[in-house]
């Protein structure tokens, strides 16, 4: 690793200490800059992807099941915020 | 140490998909007529708004927007965490004794999980907010709201148990079509799309990794992480903040779901004469586990009183003070207390120990932990590091609105384990075939 991406990372999470939490955002306006995303995509989701690279390599694998997994991260993903979406607007429409 | 399920026939495992009791339509019943009252509730909330729960605003309730909506939120997924991390421990550290409640835990982790998910959709009131609020929102407040944390990852956690499920359902599928009903055929045709045998072992090594994925999520980082940080990141509250919580949260969640865990296989136990297939070791293993969760839950409650009334800060000592002179604190104290004790009881003397005893004790816990999660989001809102709100006329009690709530997703957990029994084996092959061999297909 290189010594000095430790100090970096830890850099980009100070503004969590630094009370930035509810401030709006201390000048990131775009996606996946901010601390918090660091530590949900960085660290909180990090067995995942860990995960994912395992299914593909070592011994035994086959792409064809690989793909059936990420298939079904990615399809249920897809149809619990899809159908979500579908029945509250259909909610929206019925009761407001 | 495993138990000897290895003489357990396959028509035993499919027994609950085959048979049709007066018990099963009488639960069945019981179940969607708990759904029918939340739904007859949940209407008029959709009609009117929070008000009709008194959460609407600071104006009612003692000032307490948050109340059994969001204790119950915490206690359902505390248990859908403990669910798996149970499923997951099994296929990881090798605890094969649970092998025939493994099944079980995933589904608990998944309907639990569901009405956890159904307990913030209700919370924010017009449930289409959930949409139009948190996915045009979601890509720029990742950065800093803890919400925007708990969506994402309970979203992946879902995902991540329902693929575990999918996963490992096509082995025993495919060893016991035969003995599925034919009507449900183009439901297993989408199951096993692409399945051989082949697949196994490489099937096998792919749930490994998600249940290793699963058991550094769960405990520490979505239980012990992300649910609580979402209190810590609300410091104004006497009690949310703190790095105890994790632990604590962590603890009420294994103790919860053990205690579901147990009602779910006792259940099932009795309903198909699964003596065998479930035996007595496996109660008293899964007694054990709740008696030493119960006893951490014990201990981080102790430090919390300990640490709030020694030379707290003003508000969190009088938070604190507040707690324990709470006759209710006290009684989830003691359901937890007594089912350690009778735990501790039955090691020392083993002919103490009764299934149905232990049943009712893991009832007994999960009203415990609800209790002392409600009184934690309640308390914490009723004494704030201010007093803008002291003048809020009123006390906190739940509406029956939300206590229909409630009503309404123990009906869901127990409609899903009714539906579900009857379309896959609830207990996987494994379970029967001694460690892990496979069995002829005769």
């Amino acid at each position: 690793m290189n010594p000095t991406a430790l100090p970096a990372t830890l850099a980009a999470l100070l503004p969590l200490a630094a009370g930035g939490g509810g401030g709006g955002g201390g000048g990131h306006s775009l996606p996946f800059v901010g601390p918090g995303t660091y530590l949900i995509f960085g660290i909180v989701l990090a067995p995942v992807y860990l995960m994912v690279v395992a299914w593909y390599v070592g011994e035994p694998s086959d792409r064809s099941k690989a793909w059936l997994g990420v298939g079904y991260l990615v399809g249920l993903t897809t149809v619990l915020w899809g159908s979500l979406f579908v029945a509250t607007m259909a909610i929206d429409v019925l009761f407001f | 140490m495993s138990v000897d399920t290895s003489d357990v026939s396959r028509e035993t495992l499919v027994r609950p998909i085959g048979q049709l009791s007066k018990q099963y339509l009488a639960l069945m019943a019981a179940a969607l007529g708990a759904i029918g009252i939340w739904a007859f509730f949940y209407l008029q909330q959709l009609q009117h708004g929070l008000i009709v729960t008194n959460l609407a605003d600071w104006g009612s309730g003692g000032g307490v927007p948050w109340g059994l909506y969001i204790g119950a939120f915490i206690w359902w997924v505390g248990i859908a965490h403990g669910g798996i991390i149970l499923s997951a421990a099994v296929r990881l550290l090798g605890m094969d004794r649970y092998q025939p409640v493994a099944r079980l835990a995933e589904l608990l982790t998944i309907a639990a999980l569901t009405c956890a998910g159904l307990f913030i959709l209700i919370h924010v009131g017009r449930p289409d907010r959930l949409v139009t609020s948190v996915l045009p929102a979601w890509p720029t407040r990742v950065q800093w709201s803890p919400l925007m944390w708990d969506v994402t990852v309970i979203t992946a956690y879902f995902v991540l148990t329902a693929t575990y499920l999918l996963l490992t359902i096509r082995y025993d599928i495919h060893r016991l079509r035969d003995r599925l009903p034919h009507q449900l055929e183009p439901v297993y045709a989408v199951l096993m799309l692409g399945y051989s045998e082949r697949e196994d072992a490489i099937v096998e090594r792919m749930v490994w990794w998600i249940a290793f994925a699963i058991i550094i999520m769960a405990p520490l980082l979505l239980h012990g992480g992300v649910i609580p940080w979402l209190f810590a990141l609300l410091p104004s509250m006497a009690g949310w903040a703190g790095g105890v919580q994790g632990p604590s949260f962590l603890s009420i969640a294994l103790t919860s779901a053990v205690s579901g865990i147990i009602i779910v296989a006792a259940a099932f136990r009795r309903a198909y004469g699964w003596e065998e297939l479930i035996p007595v070791e496996v109660f008293q293993g899964l007694g054990k586990w709740l008696g030493f969760f119960g006893l951490i839950f014990l201990w981080l409650q102790l430090q919390q009183v300990i640490t709030g009334i020694f030379a707290a800060p003003t508000t969190l000592q009088h938070a604190t003070e507040v707690k324990i002179a709470t006759p209710l604190y006290w009684v989830a104290i003691g359901l937890v207390l007594l089912a350690m004790l009778y735990v501790f009881a039955c090691s020392l003397r083993p002919s103490l120990f009764r299934i149905p005893v232990l049943v009712a004790l893991s009832f007994g816990v999960l009203v415990g932990t609800l209790v002392e999660k409600v009184l934690f989001v309640v308390e914490g809102l009723q004494h704030a590091h201010f007093q803008l709100y002291d003048g809020v006329p009123g006390v906190y009690v739940p509406s029956p609105v939300e206590l229909s709530a409630l009503l309404g997703t123990v009906g869901i957990v127990v409609l899903f384990f009714l539906v579900v029994s009857k379309v896959i084996p609830v207990v996987e092959l494994h379970a029967i075939e001694s460690a892990h061999e496979e069995v002829d297909d005769a």
